[in-house]
């Protein structure tokens, strides 16, 4: 039991950074992510890089991994998605290209990176247990990060002029513009924000699980999961749905087999849907 | 019997009573204005009648028959046909194709014969084909049939909105704000085009803000503030009601026409 | 440009009215399929067996194609392979049906399972409805994975029929079920109906507005698109003579629809031109071999940003750089 409820938060954390940045980029730009797993395996294989193939410390891992997926966030928006918002055109368009800029980068990744599942050693040994659980110092050290960046994360876009800017244009794009704001430098900004969170998220996890070019697809269709269940661009929805996914799959895998975990999830969220389609704290359209 | 009744009609959204307990009736080849300031829940009445809405309680009939619970569709096939605020059309169609396909309701063959091509759907074709062309004519629109939706100016859009109702072969037509952001004289050729519609034996309802067009277009008037009704009349005896006055008073954008 | 579009709209519409030009583009496509790929890769069965697979998949994508008409963006034609292709396998192997038979029982059984689930999901639009049916391709791949037991839910040694033997019979088999899809998406998307889906897709409370059922009418977008995945998946499990859960991932519910896509949304040519194009272009990038992969990559985004409409709006692009611009 405790061992669930330390499980859960550590996913949920964990969890929060990836769902965090998706809503952002959502919000902001009015784009559904579809390479926000291959920015957060990008993470994670660029903190492999540094640490197992150059040698340096993990934290320098970490913000080049930051940095690297920041710009590779804001040259997609720059590059790809500030030009086809800019035409009009049918609005799947924005969709399928962020699904093409996926299949792009898990190719680029597959060709630097190779196949192979890619791991770090943890950063600290040891174990702690707390009751009948145990609780390794590496998750430990996770899961304070991601709660602290997450902190972080809701401090800028509440109290900075720039994170305000952020979800004004969330709210209302016209508007803001109206009011002065410069849409393209705060769009750019978000999306390299919110793609710099997959980028963290995947850089903390490879020291936990591992890394694989692969892995873009999963962890993109958990980031959907997160947001259907908490409602698409709105920031405590992206937090709840967090909580949700990351203690759904604790329990699920002391439960039951592997892949009969996510059945249930995937069945669950389904049938939720239908009863709540905007999420827990998404606006209902129309 | 009254041609289209509205009773009793509520609306509530989680606490706010955006529509409370509105009745009246509107009579065959009439025209009736719903009027009144902004937020009073003209819109939400429009979108109840119209079953867009559901209602938290009350209902609508047409010609006796409960339109409340059934589905949109069901109702403009019954003949209560709702027209959009602003501009609501099928931007990346022409003109001609808009109103081509807003003639849906008057088709004889089924859709699984307009797929074979049965003789019945080429008649069809081309009977809405030469209906669409008469009613875009009718309404002043016959010289941009062939212009995408999304290059006309605001004025040709709202008559192509007004196009796409005609086209469904309404009994009611409900019209939402027809005549906002119009000037003198494009607002005395919209009230010729209501005020000919109705003579196709059409019955209109309109919500408007534009008290110099309503006063001179309705045969009676419903004015609503808050949710409530709070006068029903011809144009004389609402411009002379205190209440009306009242709702209206303090209001830059609103004054009542003389 | 008004004077311009003028000109182009008129036809647009006749050509609702007129099937002499949707003819001509399925005559053309009938002598490439029928007349030029068995005579260029006559007798060579690797190359068959790849146009064999580029017919299939444009037969799935087609039917993804239909739900792009009402304006959702479905991932989920993965699932419906998934069902059809394990229809069939375990028709074939289990009760020994004759492919025949098994072929249309998946179409039904695809359709039916898209009719109940399409009811309530088709509520949800936008990103809801893709990352929904995203999740549904996901749904099925581990539904097969936990209720078939051996080979790790696998099927093997699917039997095909001796009709089917060869590469160039099941090329012909593949081509003649595109081109007859072809046909009937091609008759729909230009009937009543087609613009009843385009009227939805541009909006639909006005499309209610006017009297159109659209519950019924997405259902029926939904459920032929599950149909045609469903027939696709029932082929390519006799093609390949197994069935594997991850024979249809998320990766392949969305390729669908990156065909879709690039040969052009507003064609219904378009699928096939993307399956045919995607699948050609990877195939020939194979002989620069570790390059192959990152080279496509970048020459689908390369499309998608300088010809956003799709590869069959080219011919649309020149005219109008012709003529001097926009």
């Amino acid at each position: 039991m405790e061992q669930v409820i330390i499980n859960g938060a550590i996913l949920s954390a964990n969890y929060a950074l990836i769902a965090l940045g998706i809503t952002l980029i959502f919000g902001i730009m009015n784009v559904l992510n579809f390479a926000h797993g291959q920015l957060f395996m990008i993470g994670g294989l660029v903190v492999y890089w540094i640490s197992a193939v150059v040698g340096l410390p993990y934290g320098v891992g970490v913000a080049a991994a930051t940095l690297s997926v920041g710009l590779i966030g804001m040259a997609m928006e720059r590059g790809l998605f500030a030009r086809v918002m800019a035409e009009a055109g049918r609005e799947e368009n924005a969709m399928l290209l962020a699904v093409g800029t996926a299949f792009l980068l898990e190719n680029a990744a597959l060709y630097l990176f190779g196949e192979k599942q890619r791991g770090i050693p943890p950063m600290v040994q040891g174990v702690y247990r707390l009751g009948a659980a145990f609780l390794p110092a590496n998750r430990l050290v996770v899961f304070l990060i991601s709660v602290a960046l997450v902190i972080a994360v809701l401090v800028f876009v509440h109290f900075t002029r720039t994170g305000r800017a952020m979800r004004a244009l969330a709210q209302d794009r016209t508007a803001t513009t109206l009011m002065g704001v410069d849409a393209g430098r705060i769009s750019m900004l978000g999306f390299g924000l919110g793609a710099a969170l997959a980028g963290i998220a995947g850089a903390l996890l490879i020291s936990v699980t591992g890394v694989n070019a692969g892995v873009g697809a999963a962890i993109s269709t958990k980031a959907f999961i997160m947001i259907m269940i908490g409602g698409a661009g709105v920031i405590g929805g992206a937090l709840l749905g967090a909580l949700a996914l990351g203690f759904a799959e604790a329990v699920g895998y002391a439960l039951f087999p592997g892949s009969v975990t996510y059945l249930i999830i995937f069945v669950a969220l389904i049938v939720f849907l239908l009863v709540r389609p905007q999420g827990i704290m998404g606006r209902p359209w129309g | 019997m009254s041609f289209l009744a509205v009773e009793s009609l509520t609306r509530r959204f989680g606490g706010l009573t955006a529509v409370n307990d509105i009745s009246f009736s509107v009579e065959r080849d009439e025209i009736l204005s719903l009027i009144g300031p902004n937020g009073a829940g003209k819109s939400t009445v429009f979108k109840l009648i119209a079953s867009f809405l559901r209602p938290t309680a009350g209902r609508v009939l047409l010609e006796g028959a409960v339109m409340s619970g059934r589905r949109p569709h069901e109702v403009a096939r019954a003949g209560i046909v709702r027209t959009f605020q602003e501009t609501t059309v099928f931007k990346e169609m022409t003109a001609l194709q808009n109103v081509v396909v807003a003639h849906q309701l008057g088709l004889a063959a089924t859709a699984f014969g307009a797929y074979l091509g049965t003789p019945a759907a080429r008649a069809d074709a081309r009977e809405a084909l030469e209906s669409a062309a008469e009613i875009l004519d009718y309404l002043g629109l016959g010289h941009i049939r062939d212009e995408k939706a999304r290059n006309l100016p605001q004025g040709h859009l709202r008559a192509l909105g007004i196009a796409i109702g005609l086209s469904a072969r309404p009994r009611v037509l409900l019209l939402d704000e027809p005549f906002a952001g119009m000037n003198l004289e494009e607002t005395d050729r919209a009230v010729a085009m209501v005020e000919g519609i109705r003579r196709r034996g059409i019955t209109i309802l309109l919500v408007e803000h534009d008290m110099r067009a309503v006063m001179r277009i309705s045969d009676r008037i419903v004015v609503m503030n808050f949710g409530s009704r709070i006068a029903e009349g011809t144009p004389a005896e609402i411009r002379a009601n205190p209440a009306v006055i009242e709702a209206y008073l303090g209001r830059d954008d609103e004054t009542i026409g003389s | 440009m008004a004077r311009h579009l003028a000109a182009a709209s008129a036809p647009e519409l006749a050509r609702a009215f007129d099937s002499r030009r949707g003819a001509f583009a399925l005559l053309l496509l009938a002598l490439l399929l029928y007349g030029l790929v068995p005579a260029v890769f006559a007798g060579r069965a690797y190359w068959l067996n790849v146009m064999t697979n580029a017919a299939l998949l444009s037969f799935a994508s087609l039917g993804v194609w239909v739900t792009f008409a009402i304006g959702r963006v479905n991932i989920g034609q993965g699932a419906f392979a998934l069902i059809g292709g394990y229809t069939t396998a375990l028709l074939a192997t289990v009760l020994h049906w004759p492919f025949w038979l098994c072929l249309p029982v998946s179409a039904v059984v695809a359709g039916g399972v898209g009719f109940l689930i399409g009811w309530p999901l088709l509520r949800l639009r936008g990103i809801y409805f893709a990352m929904v049916t995203l999740s549904l391709t996901e749904a099925t791949r581990l539904f097969f994975l936990n209720t078939i037991r051996d080979n790790g839910g696998g099927v093997l040694n699917i039997p095909r029929p001796p009709e089917l033997a060869t590469p160039l019979a099941f090329y012909l088999f593949a081509a003649t079920l595109l081109l007859l899809g072809c046909a009937g998406v091609w008759r729909l998307a230009n009937s009543r109906i087609g613009w009843v889906f385009r009227s939805m897709r541009e909006n639909e409370e006005l499309a209610m507005s006017i009297g159109i059922d659209i519950t019924r009418y997405r259902i029926l977008a939904f459920v032929i698109c599950s149909a045609m995945g469903g027939v696709t998946g029932g082929c390519f499990a006799l093609l390949q003579q197994n069935i594997y859960p991850a024979t249809y991932t998320i990766a392949d519910s969305i390729n669908f629809l990156l065909y879709c896509f690039l040969g052009g949304l507003e064609f219904v040519l378009g699928p096939i031109v993307g399956a045919f194009g995607l699948v050609l272009t990877f195939e020939l990038l194979r002989s620069i071999q570790e390059f192959q992969a990152l080279l496509y990559g970048v020459l689908m985004i390369v499309v998608m940003l300088f010809l956003p409409n799709g590869l069959l709006s080219l011919g649309a692009v020149l005219r109008r750089g012709r003529g001097g611009g926009r």
